[in-house]
């Protein structure tokens, strides 16, 4: 860890890490008030293919499995996503494509310092980013509906979400340090974690294509299942640590051995 | 003692390009030239030895250290400036040299301010509106700052102009004379002939030449454009054996290599208009080195 290059590289992207909290909190400003209100009737409104792509076929009973339904099934996977996309990218892979990389490896900081540190500036923001919605949706419930939250399991909800977000960023991540230009990097970094999305929402559309799903990783991130405390979530969780445990590792051993033409 | 240590450096991209075999040393306190036309393979060679390309084949070492393996040690003596200079998104010029100091660990900045108000670099703007000149002046105040022993220049003077140039020049030689070990590429022989010891020639990834700067000075071809009164004064020059390589109208393209003697008693006999030196490419200075196999091809 190079505590110089941490401060830089959070002086040029917390702004991005920002707008998309601001996008998220909104969000949850919009959807939990909505609990005492009929929204059963108004997402009743929606085409139902849309609604059931969104995953808001699922209703729970509760608050909890209310945000779970409306929050957790597709908005907080998109705007984390896209976070994750346009951050990795800038963390290696633009450096890489312009050239600014010379100057850090001209630098006496080992590569293994220098990656380290932009790994630990995506995980700590992503971290960041599932911390403060968690505490934001906390508080907002108790404002408005006091003892209604199953905080445990809001909890729960969100460190799921947080782990299934080490391994999208993992994927991005090691995209952006395979590749020599932005364009590529983006296109493996930002294509899979998409490709997993539109899966997930595929499978939801219809019960024929239920089993698609599986092949997303959001097959390891169900919002209904870890309310329940369906006992697979644990399990779950572990696969999820140590894939992004594998993606990042390589995405550090691959930078530290490859030709950089910067 | 040699310092910079380059042993059957192979490195090869996808494209064929590359650098072949190529093997030398730099001693210590020496200033090496390295020259090449575009794509010669000058700034892969500086690649490998900051450290970002895996050679193919051979080694790169500095001192008793890897390039490649022990290239964070390397950079604490080491000042090094990109080919292309391509900055950080966003940060002031000022911004930029502080995060280098701090990439570095570098607290005393007198080096740097003194090389700033040298330089006439405005460090208070954005990096992303400065002209090139300005950049360039930038990649030097950051190669130069922390006082390395070893320099490692990729083309340093593009983009300044000639007034800078010579300042540029004044600090090689100050850093020359302070011990420093310089190693720097260009495709401009004027520059390295005014600070280098020594020279390399490179030609398609391949070293033709390394010589002491003397010998390539002698090697070196001047084409000098004479313009006389009449056909007279043509004829008289053909006469005195000079090495004449085009004739247009009164004007003469005369080959000077070494003999300048005698190109000034070839002149002296006929009535002079004109001198210019035309301006050349490094192929045709060193057409020696560059020159038969195109013309056999």
């Amino acid at each position: 860890m190079s505590f110089a290059l941490f401060k830089t590289t959070t002086r040029a992207n917390w702004v991005t890490g920002v707008v998309i909290l601001l996008v998220m909190i909104m969000y949850l400003a919009i959807i939990i008030p909505m609990y005492d209100l009929e929204i059963e009737k108004m997402i009743g409104l929606l085409p139902e293919g849309l609604a059931n792509a969104m995953g808001y076929s699922e209703v729970f009973t509760g608050l909890t499995g209310f945000i779970a339904s409306y929050y957790y099934c597709f908005l907080i996977i998109m705007f984390p996503m896209i976070y994750c996309i346009i951050v990795a990218n800038a963390l290696v892979a633009r450096y890489v494509d312009r050239g600014s990389m010379a100057y850090l490896l001209s630098t006496p900081n080992t590569r293994l310092k220098i990656i380290t540190t932009q790994a630990a500036y995506m995980l700590v923001s992503v971290t960041l980013l599932f911390g403060v919605v968690t505490v934001i949706g906390i508080g907002m419930s108790e404002a408005m509906f006091p003892g209604e939250l199953d905080i445990k399991g809001f909890l729960l909800l969100n460190l799921g979400a947080m782990f299934a977000f080490y391994v999208i960023s993992g994927i991005s991540f090691l995209s952006s340090c395979i590749f020599n230009e932005t364009k590529y990097s983006l296109a493996l970094g930002g294509g899979i974690p998409v490709l997993f999305l539109v899966i997930n929402m595929l499978s939801n559309v219809n019960p024929d294509y239920k089993w698609i799903g599986n092949f997303s990783l959001f097959a390891l991130y169900r919002p209904a299942d870890i309310i329940e405390r369906a006992p697979f979530t644990f399990v779950a969780f572990i696969i999820l640590i140590l894939i992004a445990a594998v993606l990042y590792g390589s995405a550090i051993v691959i930078f530290n051995r490859r030709n950089l033409p910067v | 003692m040699s310092i910079i240590i380059i042993r059957n450096l192979t490195k090869i991209y996808s494209s064929g390009k590359g650098v072949f075999d190529l093997s030398f040393k730099i001693n210590e306190g020496e200033a090496f030239g390295y020259l090449g036309p575009n794509a010669a393979g000058k700034t892969t060679t500086i690649r490998v030895m900051l450290g970002f390309l895996n050679a193919d084949n051979g080694s790169c070492r500095v001192g008793e250290l890897d390039c490649r393996k022990q290239a964070a040690r390397i950079q604490e003596n080491m000042g090094y400036i990109p080919g292309e200079a391509a900055f950080f998104d966003g940060m002031t010029g000022m911004e930029f040299l502080n995060f280098m100091a701090a990439m570095r660990g570098l607290k005393d900045r007198l080096r740097t301010d003194s090389l700033i108000s040298r330089l006439e670099l405005d460090t208070s703007g954005k990096i992303r509106r400065m002209s090139k000149g300005m950049k360039q002046k930038l990649a030097i105040v950051a190669a130069f700052m922390h006082d390395p022993a070893i320099y490692v220049l990729d083309e340093p003077t593009i983009g300044l102009d000639p007034l800078m140039r010579n300042i540029f020049i004044e600090l090689i030689l100050e850093e020359k004379s302070r011990g420093k070990t310089i190693f720097m590429s260009s495709h401009n022989f004027d520059e390295i002939e005014r600070t280098c010891d020594r020279a390399g020639i490179i030609r398609e990834g391949k070293l033709v030449a390394v010589e002491d700067i003397n010998s390539l000075k002698a090697a070196r071809r001047k084409v000098i454009t004479v313009t006389v009164a009449s056909d007279e004064d043509i004829r008289k020059l053909k006469e005195s054996g000079l090495d004449i390589e085009n004739i247009s109208g009164n004007h003469i393209d005369v080959v000077v290599r070494d003999n300048f003697d005698g190109f000034i008693a070839g002149l002296n006999k006929c009535r002079v208009r004109g001198l210019d030196i035309k301006t050349q490419s490094l192929e045709q200075v060193f057409l020696k080195y560059y020159g038969q196999e195109k013309v056999e091809e």
